[in-house]
């Protein structure tokens, strides 16, 4: 491990938080006017960093023209706001469109199409008072029409909207005036802010005309930038927009090409055909262009990579046998020598990422094969004739499934294969794609896998689909009924002080029942070419991504 | 003649339809669920009730036999459906958007592979066991046996990171086509090289052959005029198997170099459990395959007055 990479852990370790961040995350209602930038947590590396721009403030006046180049791993299948789930989806379709509310690359909400907003004292309606003169791509003014469209529009999973869940709760949508909307909520959501407010705005009457199907083709937004051409596999192109409300963007063109193969998005980088990777290169090389002199924003992710288990199975669902297995891996030794030491050791479900949720001081498991045997046979698992323990005829066997493909983490599971053979523990190893391990998880019909997941993110620490007992990514099958009370009061509780006690308790006894292996907390490197500028000076970003919706004020050196 | 090319395609449309029913059966048994790749590391969180809605509006929670029905009529009058993953966007187009990347690729490879190897075939052959052939049958065996992939890459190190003389990645430009080109057609290359010579040095053995030089004639015409247009069999042979993949499409290569082929709709499409964009594909792959391997054997016939089809 380099000393930059150490000195960047500290750094991380460190997570500021201003009463401000900490009030926006936490739903207290208050006008958002004037923002001030916080504390620094992650400074940009290298490159150059010598241009400094707020990147929630309006965009530059210094327009440098050209095309800004991204680049991409997987295609761009939809750019309506209920496809912005992956990152390279989630770069075209946040310059395209705006929100009311949109988190910056400090994770604070900050108003963008609402002027400002307000929340009534029992949560139950939020207030929005939205900017006036915004127009769309198509000339048409931006009211509270549109807001209470979409937000109507995408908060029905029957019309095919992902983003159906962020709407919990939504009641009756009021629209006073053009420039005011209500929404009344049916019951207390903690993270309507954060999830439902943070929603991008479509043109109502445009995407009421043609449908989401077509709009998902040809959206109209407010945003910075409008879709002039869009080839899933190869490319999306985007000009400025030059009536955006916050000015138009320094440069002609966005474009985002996508090439699938890591180690040509690197090359594309080092020979200036692209400035910047939305989707991460390979740690090494992002690493390498540092060195290089590239700007390069290392960032906790808010998912943690995790084995999630199968705890219902008779071998692994006694919370010693899990608690011992963490205690059989070495973590730091996977984090060294298989991520190039860019991640931290997890302590629990919610990353520290989310610094006012995160819960620092939970029960921890060092590395420790001795102990760990030791617990084993103390919860009656001895070692049988092939070495691998057994219990009352059950053997300490689990089969691990990896996703088809994945070279980033397979050696992982053959490490960690390694580390639980030492204790007497059999983890066998297979292989299927990511849409049956997903499936079969919750169902009960595997028994472990490895991936990155998020359990409570870095804006909310929710975490009802993957903790609670009829959580619908429930991996692990957890059943814990003290738990499921947690979420739902936490759900329901907009005092943040109480709030983090619910989230405090979930977090101890997820780093007590250890209902999956948690391994670490990535660190996302995101890497921008040394020629581009108007990147922000900080960034604790949720991840790295969360610097693509600015693509207003970043500029491209000319010559 | 028409009796026969009668027969073989309705042979054709039967191999055609058993195909399409084991490509769907064999999807809808993949394990799998296109709704929860939605969500991509758990920033997307669905209900089950909310996922269960979605399948609603895509019509995956009708039974399989209505939807096989519902697909396979549509694809009768031409439709081929709608794409789950890019829902809005029909199945034909992007075929057919990917279909000529894909085509182009694998035809201007081919062209450079025969080109360069139907010339050094013939003379490795001809000239058998000399320094000619040796050095071309160890570049034969080095481009079948070097992967695409590695020499894909070693390529845009080369020609796009070191030298700067192309473009690592795309068709924006005509430079764009060569890398792809080239590696596509150096495996190619090496397979017809070595059949063209094998077929060579058996064909000059014959009597036929043998008869043309004692009729003085020189050894280029016996070589070009009787000896060459026999050894050809073989490679048509060869050809015809290449000519599925002009339509499938080159994973690997698309893959390195960003083309945005057939091949990779086809595996990405799988992967997402896209069900109408395999289906649609396997089918029109299974209606090329038997139209090619037609073509095939009515080539024989002209290359092969032997063969007569009856």
């Amino acid at each position: 491990m380099t000393q930059e990479i150490q000195h960047e852990r500290i750094l991380l370790g460190r997570h500021f938080l201003t009463r401000r961040q900490f009030m926006h995350l936490t739903a207290v209602g208050f006008s958002a006017a004037a923002l001030a930038a916080c504390a620094p947590a992650v400074a940009p590396t290298g490159g150059a960093a010598e241009a400094p721009a707020a990147a929630e403030s309006a965009a530059a006046t210094d327009v440098t023209g050209g095309t800004l180049v991204w680049v991409g791993h997987q295609e761009v299948s939809g750019l309506s706001p209920s496809d912005a789930g992956p990152t390279v989806h989630w770069a075209m379709i946040s310059n395209i469109h705006n929100a009311l509310l949109q988190v910056d690359t400090n994770n604070e909400l900050i108003p963008v199409l609402a002027e400002s907003y307000e929340v009534a004292p029992d949560g139950l309606q939020f207030t929005f008072t939205l900017k006036q003169g915004v127009k769309f791509h198509d000339g048409k003014e931006f009211t509270a029409a549109d807001v209470k469209y979409t937000y109507e529009f995408y908060s029905k999973a029957e019309n095919g909207s992902t983003l159906a869940n962020n709407f919990l709760g939504m009641g009756e949508i009021e629209t006073p005036d053009d420039y005011t909307v209500v929404v009344n909520m049916n019951e207390v959501n903690a993270d309507f802010l954060v999830n439902a407010a943070t929603t991008w705005i479509v043109q109502s009457e445009y995407h009421a005309e043609v449908g989401e199907e077509v709009y998902r083709t040809a959206p109209i937004g407010t945003g910075a930038f409008k879709l002039v051409e869009w080839v899933p596999a190869e490319y999306t192109l985007l000009e400025a927009f030059p009536d955006h409300f916050q000015g138009r963007p320094r440069v002609d063109f966005l474009r985002q090409n996508i090439v699938p193969e890591p180690s040509v998005r690197t090359i594309a980088l080092e020979t200036g055909e692209a400035d910047s990777a939305t989707w991460p290169l390979l740690v090494e090389d992002s690493l390498r262009l540092r060195d290089e002199g590239f700007t390069v924003f290392a960032t906790l992710a808010g998912s943690v990579k995790h084995f999630p288990l199968n705890t219902q199975l008779p071998q692994l669902s006694d919370k010693l046998v899990r608690q011992a297995l963490l205690m059989a891996i070495d973590r730091q030794r996977i984090i060294d020598e298989l991520w190039n030491g860019a991640a931290e050791i997890a302590h629990s479900n919610l990353s520290p990422a989310n610094a006012f949720y995160h819960k620092a001081d939970v029960k921890q498991y060092a590395y420790d094969p001795e102990a760990a045997k030791a617990q084993l046979e103390a919860a009656g698992w001895v070692a049988g004739a092939d070495g691998v323990r057994e219990k009352e005829g059950v053997r300490l066997s689990f089969t691990c499934t990896t996703i088809t493909g994945d070279q980033a983490r397979r050696p992982i599971a053959e490490l960690v294969q390694q580390f639980l053979g030492e204790v007497g523990v059999e983890m066998l190893l297979e292989e299927a794609p990511v849409a049956s391990i997903l499936e079969a998880l919750p169902k009960g019909e595997m028994d472990a896998s490895i991936f990155n997941w998020t359990y409570g993110s870095q804006l909310s620490p929710d975490a009802s689909t993957t903790l609670r007992s009829d959580g619908a990514n429930n991996f692990s099958r957890l059943n814990n009924a003290r738990v499921d009370e947690l979420l739902d009061l936490g759900r329901q509780e907009i005092d943040p002080e109480k709030r983090r006690a619910y989230y405090y308790e979930i977090q101890d006894i997820v780093a007590d029942e250890v209902p999956f292996l948690y391994l670490q907390w990535d660190q996302w490197l995101n890497v921008h070419h040394p020629r581009v500028n108007g990147l922000p000076e900080t960034a604790t970003t949720l991840r790295g991504d969360m610097l693509y919706p600015f693509g207003n004020v970043m500029g491209v050196q000319q010559g | 003649m028409f009796n026969y090319i009668l027969s073989r395609l309705l042979q054709g449309v039967l191999v055609i339809f058993l195909i399409s029913v084991a490509t769907f059966v064999i999807m809808r048994f993949m394990p799998g669920d296109p709704v929860r790749l939605l969500m991509g590391d758990g920033q997307i969180q669905l209900t089950d009730a909310q996922m269960q809605a979605i399948r609603a509006k895509w019509g995956l929670d009708r039974p399989a036999h209505e939807q096989y029905l519902l697909w396979a009529g549509n694809l009768l009058r031409g439709d081929f459906g709608e794409s789950l993953i890019r829902r809005g966007v029909p199945v034909r187009n992007m075929i057919f958007e990917a279909l000529p990347v894909s085509g182009q690729l694998n035809v201007l490879a081919l062209v450079v592979a025969l080109a360069v190897a139907l010339p050094v075939g013939i003379l490795a052959g001809v000239k058998r066991n000399s320094l000619f052939d040796n050095l071309a049958t160890v570049g034969a065996t080095a481009g079948a046996a070097l992967p695409n992939f590695w020499f894909g890459l070693m390529g845009i190190i080369v020609f796009a990171l070191v030298l700067r003389w192309l473009p690592p990645f795309g068709l924006r430009s005509w430079q764009g086509w060569v890398l792809p080109v080239a590696v596509l057609a150096a495996e190619q290359m090496a397979i017809f090289a070595r059949v063209m010579r094998g077929a060579t040095i058996e064909t000059l053995t014959q009597d036929y052959v043998r008869t043309a030089t004692a009729k003085g004639l020189t050894p280029r015409t016996v070589v070009l005029r009787h000896a060459v247009r026999n050894a050809l069999l073989p490679v048509v042979t060869v050809i015809g198997f290449r000519i599925a993949f002009l339509f499938s499409g080159t994973i690997v290569v698309e893959t390195v170099f960003a083309l945005p082929g057939i091949g990779r709709l086809f595996v990405d499409s799988i992967f997402r459990l896209d069900y109408q964009v395999v289906q649609s594909i396997v089918v029109l792959l299974a209606v090329l395959v038997v139209l090619a391997n037609l073509a095939t054997d009515l080539l024989y016939a002209f290359v092969d007055p032997r063969i007569r089809i009856e």
